[in-house]
Order: structure tokens, then C-alpha cells, then sequence
């Protein structure tokens, strides 16, 4: 009887654990989305902040955040999945292979915080470019680069080696292996993980303090001259993200409906972060059905 | 009716078969031809006959290495075999017949030059039923027909009648000529030969009985 | 007498300093079915893959003598291993379509070979699915998932993406061992069909299978050859006590 008893109550811990989980989860989305939906309308997904008035919206946010997203990703990906590409099929095991992983463990535990000074130093100070979404963007690599490397080696080390041994037994070289099998069957893995990392940029506010700033020039989105700091798609300037946002408003601002814009802002946050995590969940499954050939 | 997927292997035998049929006609014509250069006196026919026995030996050898062959690389089971162990004693018999053939050449040898004390009615009859149990017997095996195999054997009945007609008739001429009794000896010797030629066919008929249900039966 | 295919003498193979092969001479001939048998880590396979040089991949491996395909040394140093595993092409234990649909799977030789027009990918995917007895079954399902394919089917899938690139030698490394009785007996049909064009070795442990398929059989033990020669002879009457052994079962 004892062990029976001690099965059940261990069960019932099991249980308990993965409730408070779940509790805590749901408490956080559900408070902060009864508090913030009822500010959400299109005047406040579309207008400029209010300055120091109320009314105002986060429209220019929601565009920095979205494309300060792409920048860092547009620079991110490509490098690493090389990086990835390189350790999964290229690299042997030595000195070197080692440290490189270390420097990847380490970048991964990095405070963001920190990356942002750093960022603040060499992207913003030493470049003179001053506040700007490229700084914004490269920080926001620095801390994100080891996740898709890791991505990146998982996702090719787990195509079977009996694909490639297929593709080169027909006399293909190893680029072309990499290239036509390994990369397409490793493609939807890597995408998970695309989406899952797009998240977590997007939600990113300590690295940004610094470097893509806490300001947005008023944006004319008919302005379509690159070089221009009016232009909204000038990589080159002050570019405030939601993140940021929220955290300036309930520091420093001076408007008197505070709480509308935070828990609005909060809320949309939320709702985007959500929206990339079951997509990710989504794909994964499309993945497994792919995969057995359904 | 699906295509086998053994193709290969059907066609190996298909080829065993075609074989055995090849040399059951040599046997076949054998039979024939020993006793007609008997009833005929034609000794370059008795030569021909005993000559040939080389090629039907040599077959025989050729089809005992193939079955062999087919037993080591192809493993057959059931039916298969049947039908690989069935064609190695079908090939016995065979060979067994044409010895006896051989046999009834040589008395035709031996008798050359003397006047035939009768004609060779009977034996005649006997050798004709002994080549057709051959045909039948042959016949049956490679279209597995059961009821061809058991009447086959029932002509066996009909050269043992024969063959005891034969005797008697033989023995009354040695007992009223005994100038004959070299000749007729030597004749009821073809009696029996025929006689275990047909015995031998009988053989055939059983393996192939055996070879359908999977049973053995005695039919002689 | 036809010259050898593959011409091998001398041949050692260390993985680091582990021997796995002494001291092979063997010829492998043309427009034959040539079946390795042999225990578990025998050598076989090992043996197999110096062939096309897939042993290549492996660290640590370390080749000693020589190795003509019709005279010509695949282990100097200059060779073009691409070229050569064109000819000399592999198919493998577990049936590994990629997953793609069939008709990419067996465009995919061609294509990273260079070639690009449609109207003669279409042709070569349709000759090799018809070598390879597979073109009846899956006409009509070209461009579904290989995937989805039963696995003698890809198996055989397999050996028709091997034919489009045109190969002289088929190597078979236990190409049935992962199907069921059905799709084998398919699958050594369609080796013997191929065996008047293609030069073929098949690595079996399935010795009934070896009997079946081959024309002349070799004996692998510890790595070494003990004996080769005719199948019909081998199966009769094996020369060596220890591959009688082996074959009927009374080895260990």
C-alpha cells in the first residue's frame, strides 16, 4: 500500500507542477489582455504617440518594432546558418571546434543589457550613427546569433546521414548535398526556429534602450527616399520599438492616460508574441506530416 | 493470373522439364526401335540403338547435376520440391529403360542371321503399350494430371497379361521344338525386359501421382 | 576472357589501427552478379564501399594497394571521386528516398549532373521507373511524396534514381534486409533483369539469397577472402572447410 501511496501523491505533485505552469501563464496573458484590449482600436495601432497629450497611439512602434524584426533577421539568418551549416558539416573535432562553441555558450549568456552598452560604444558612438535601427539591429544580433547558430547545427545534424550518403552516392559533391537535401529537409526545423527567435526579438526592449533609442521622428510613410530621416524606411534613424515604448511610458512620461497606452501596448505585445508561438507549433506539425510522407 | 515474381526461377524449371521431355522421347524412340530392328532383323538399327545410349546417359547426367543445381541455389519447398526431387527419380527410370532398351538391341545382335520362330505379335503389342506409358507418363508429369498418371499405370496390368501369354506360348514351342530353345529363351529375355520397361514406366506414374497430392502409392 | 571490372590486389584497409581488411586479390566481372557473404563484421560492407570510395568518408581510414576499374587505379591521388561514384553507384540496407516526390528523386542524379530540359528529364524518369519494375505500380503518382511509397517500393525507387544517372556498376549493400518476403523476391528479380547491362555486387547476410541471385559468390571472414568462385560450386561443394561451415550453418 505504501508505494502505491507515494505513487499517487508524487502523481498528484506532477499534476500540481504542471498547473501552476499553466496558472501562471494564463493569469499573465488574461491580465494583461482584460486590461489592454479595450484600448485597442485602429486609431491606436495607426496614430503617432501623443507627446504630451492624450489620445495618442503607437502606430510608429508597431512599424519600428516589425522593422527592426526584419533587419535583425535579414542579418542574423545568413550568418548563422552558415555558422550552423559550417559546425554540422564541416567542422572536426580539435581546438578550434571548441572554441568556437564556447564563444557561442558564452554569447548566450550574456545580459542584454550589457549587449547594449556594447552596442551603445561601437554601434552608436564609435560609427556615429547615433541612435538608429542598424545599431538597433546589430546589437539585437549579438544576442541572438549563438540561438540560430544552435538552431541552424540542430535542425542539419538531424537529416539522417543515410540522405547524404544517398546524394553522394550518386555523385553529387557536398555543396550540392547540402544545398539540394540537406537544407530543404532541415528547412522546416530552421523555420521553427526562425519564429520561435522572431519572438523574442520582437519582445526585446534592454538591448534597444540604447541603441535603436527611445524616439521616433514623425514618419511619412509616402516618403520613399532611403536617406531621408523622415523616411520610415531609413535604416539610419531613431527607431522606438513597442517594447521600449511601454518601458519609457511608465517611467518617464509625462501623458496623463498612461496606463491606456502601456496596457494597450502590453496587450498587442503580448497577442504578437503569441501569434509567432503557434505559428511555430503549427509548422512543427506540418513538419512531422511532411516527414511521414502524408 | 498475376505474373510470378520468381520469373527466373519458373523459367529454370521450365527448362528442367523441357529437358526430362527430351530425354524421355530418346528413351521413347529407344523402345521402339530396339524392338523393331528385333522384329525387323536389322542389326545396323540394334547398333544405332546401343550408340545412342551414350546421349541418353549423358542427359541423364546433365538433368541430375541441374536438379542438384536448383536444390543448392534456389531452395525450393513444396510443390518446387516435389518437382525437383520427383524429376531426379523420373531421370532413374528413364535411364533404367533405356539400358533395357539396350539389352533388347543385343539379343537382336545375337539373333541375326537366324529365321524367327514366330512373329513378333505380342511383343510387338508390349512394346507399343511401354512407349505410351512413357508418352502418358511424361504427359502427366508436366501437366500434372492425376487421372493420366493412375491410368497409365493400369496398362501395366496389360503388359503383365501379355507377358505371361507370351510365356506360355514360348515355353509350348521349346517343349515341342527343343532346336528352339536358344531362340525362344532369348525372346521371352525381350518379354522381360519389356516387361521391367513398363515397370519402370509404372515408376513415372507413381512420382507423379506423388508429385499432385503428396502422397505416395503403389500402383503396380 | 573478358577483362576484370574491377581489378583488386593487395588490398588492406585499417580504421586507425584496427585492420578490417588483409590482404584482398579478387576480380569482379562485368555484366555479373557478384554476392559477398559472410558473419557480421566480416568485412563485406567495408570491402563494398572501397569501391565506390564511399569508405572516403569515414576519419580515420587508411587504404594500402590497389584497386583498377577497367585498369584504371580509383585511389590516385588526382582521381575525380564525383565521376567515379556516377559509375560506380550505391544502394543502400534502408530504403533513403529523399523527400521530394518520385519524380524529383530520380531527376535528382540527372539534374546535378547538369542536365536542365524538361522533355528529357520527363524520359529518363520514365525509362529508369520502368528498369526498375517500378513504372506500372507509380505512374501516376510522380508527384506525390517519395515518402509515401511502401518500402520495397522505395527500395526499388532507389535503384531507378541509381539507373538515371547511367552508372556501369550497381553496388548492393543488403538492399532486402529491411524489406518483407514479397518486396525481396521483387527486388532479386529485378537485380537479375539488370544483370546483362550493369556490373553488380550485392552485400547479402542472407546466404539463400546470395544462391538465389549470383552468379559467382566470395566468402569474407575476418577480414579476409577465404574463397570465391561459381555459386553452383560454392553451394555444392566448397572448397574451404570454413565457408562450409558458414553456409550450412554450423559456424560459432
Amino acid at each position: 500500500m505504501r508505494a502505491q501511496t507515494a505513487d499517487r501523491i508524487a502523481t498528484g505533485f506532477f499534476y500540481a507542477g504542471a498547473g501552476v505552469v499553466v496558472l501562471i501563464l494564463a493569469g499573465l496573458i488574461g491580465y494583461i489582455l482584460y486590461h489592454g484590449a479595450s484600448s485597442i482600436d485602429w486609431a491606436f495601432i495607426t496614430s503617432p504617440p501623443g507627446g504630451l497629450a492624450a489620445g495618442g497611439g503607437i502606430g510608429p512602434q508597431i512599424f519600428n518594432s516589425f522593422y527592426l524584426l526584419f533587419l535583425t533577421m535579414f542579418i542574423t539568418i545568413p550568418i548563422g546558418l552558415l555558422a550552423g551549416i559550417y559546425l554540422a558539416e564541416f567542422a572536426k573535432p580539435g581546438k578550434v571546434t571548441e572554441a568556437i562553441r564556447l564563444s557561442i555558450e558564452t554569447l548566450t549568456s550574456l545580459p542584454s543589457i550589457v549587449v547594449g552598452l556594447f552596442g551603445l560604444l561601437i554601434f552608436v558612438n564609435y560609427t556615429g550613427w547615433g541612435y538608429t535601427l542598424m545599431s538597433g539591429a546589430l546589437a539585437l544580433t549579438v544576442i541572438n546569433l549563438p540561438m540560430m547558430v544552435r538552431i541552424s547545427e540542430e535542425a542539419i545534424r538531424n537529416v539522417p546521414m543515410e540522405l547524404r550518403e544517398g546524394s553522394l552516392a550518386l555523385g553529387a559533391t557536398q555543396w550540392q548535398t547540402i544545398c539540394k537535401v540537406v537544407l530543404p529537409s532541415a528547412f522546416l526545423s530552421i523555420m521553427t526556429g526562425i519564429i520561435i527567435t522572431s519572438g523574442r526579438v520582437f519582445g526585446e526592449a534592454a538591448a534597444l534602450l540604447f541603441t535603436a533609442g527611445m524616439s521616433s521622428p514623425p514618419l511619412n510613410f509616402t516618403n520613399l527616399d532611403i536617406t531621408s530621416p523622415a523616411s520610415p524606411w531609413n535604416p539610419f534613424r531613431p527607431a522606438e520599438t513597442l517594447a521600449v515604448h511601454i518601458w519609457k511610458v511608465n517611467s518617464e512620461s509625462l501623458i496623463p492616460d498612461v496606463r491606456r497606452v502601456a496596457d494597450g501596448s502590453a496587450a498587442i505585445l503580448i497577442l504578437v508574441v503569441l501569434f509567432f508561438n503557434i505559428s511555430a507549433r503549427w509548422l512543427g506539425r506540418r513538419i512531422h506530416n511532411k516527414l511521414t510522407g502524408q | 493470373m498475376p505474373m510470378s515474381t520468381r520469373q527466373s526461377f519458373d523459367r529454370q524449371l521450365m527448362d528442367l522439364q523441357q529437358h526430362i521431355l527430351r530425354m524421355a522421347s530418346f528413351v521413347e524412340k529407344a523402345i521402339y526401335d530396339s524392338v523393331e530392328s528385333l522384329a525387323k532383323q536389322n542389326t545396323d538399327l540394334a547398333r544405332g540403338v546401343i550408340e545412342n545410349d551414350d546421349s541418353i546417359d549423358e542427359l541423364y547426367n546433365d538433368i541430375e547435376y541441374t536438379i542438384i543445381k536448383i536444390i543448392a541455389t534456389q531452395q525450393p519447398i513444396a510443390k518446387d520440391l516435389r518437382l525437383a526431387v520427383s524429376g531426379l527419380k523420373i531421370i532413374m527410370s528413364l535411364e533404367r529403360m533405356g539400358d533395357f532398351a539396350v539389352d533388347i538391341a543385343k539379343v537382336t545382335l545375337r539373333l541375326s542371321g537366324q529365321r524367327l520362330i514366330k512373329p513378333l505379335v505380342k511383343i510387338h503389342e508390349m512394346a507399343h503399350l511401354a512407349q505410351r506409358m512413357v508418352k502418358d507418363g511424361l504427359d502427366a508429369y508436366v501437366n500434372l494430371d492425376e487421372a493420366k498418371a493412375r491410368k497409365m499405370c493400369s496398362y501395366d496390368d496389360d503388359v503383365d497379361y501379355y507377358f505371361r501369354e507370351v510365356f506360355e506360348e514360348l515355353i509350348e514351342f521349346m517343349k515341342k521344338d527343343p532346336t528352339s530353345i536358344e531362340q525362344a529363351t532369348s525372346l521371352l529375355l525381350v518379354c522381360r525386359y519389356l516387361e521391367r520397361i513398363a515397370d519402370y514406366a509404372t515408376n513415372i506414374g507413381e512420382e507423379v501421382v506423388f508429385l499432385i497430392t503428396g502422397y505416395w502409392e503403389e500402383m503396380n | 576472357m573478358a577483362l576484370a571490372k574491377f581489378d583488386i590486389q593487395n588490398l588492406n584497409l585499417y580504421y586507425g589501427n584496427m585492420q578490417a581488411l588483409k590482404d584482398i586479390h579478387f576480380d569482379i566481372k562485368p555484366q555479373h552478379i557478384t554476392a559477398l557473404i559472410g558473419p557480421s563484421g566480416c568485412g563485406k560492407s567495408t570491402f563494398l564501399r572501397t569501391l565506390n570510395r564511399m569508405n572516403d568518408l569515414i576519419a580515420g581510414v587508411r587504404l594500402e594497394g590497389s584497386i583498377l576499374l577497367d585498369g584504371q587505379d580509383i585511389y590516385q591521388p588526382d582521381e575525380d571521386v564525383v565521376n567515379l561514384r556516377k559509375r560506380v553507384g550505391m544502394v543502400f540496407q534502408r530504403p533513403n528516398p529523399f523527400p521530394m516526390s518520385v519524380y524529383d528523386n530520380i531527376a535528382y542524379g540527372p539534374r546535378i549532373h547538369g542536365l536542365k530540359d524538361k522533355r528529357k528529364l520527363d524520359q529518363i524518369v520514365e525509362q529508369s521507373l520502368k528498369a526498375a519494375a517500378l513504372w506500372e505500380e507509380i505512374k501516376d503518382r510522380l508527384h506525390r511524396s517519395a515518402l509515401s511509397l511502401s518500402g520495397g517500393q522505395q527500395q526499388r525507387l532507389c535503384v531507378a534514381r541509381l539507373l538515371a544517372v547511367e552508372p556501369e556498376v550497381l553496388l548492393m549493400d543488403e538492399p532486402t534486409s529491411a524489406l518483407d518476403p514479397i518486396s525481396t523476391i521483387k527486388v532479386e528479380e529485378l537485380i537479375t533483369e539488370l544483370k546483362n547491362q550493369y556490373t553488380i555486387v550485392i552485400v547479402t547476410h542472407n546466404m539463400q539469397q546470395a544462391a538465389r541471385v549470383s552468379d559467382t559468390t566470395a566468402f569474407f571472414l575476418n577480414g579476409e577472402l577465404v574463397e570465391s568462385g561459381h555459386t553452383e560450386g560454392i553451394f555444392t561443394m566448397p572448397r574451404d572447410k570454413r565457408t562450409e561451415d558458414y553456409i550450412t550453418g554450423r559456424f560459432g
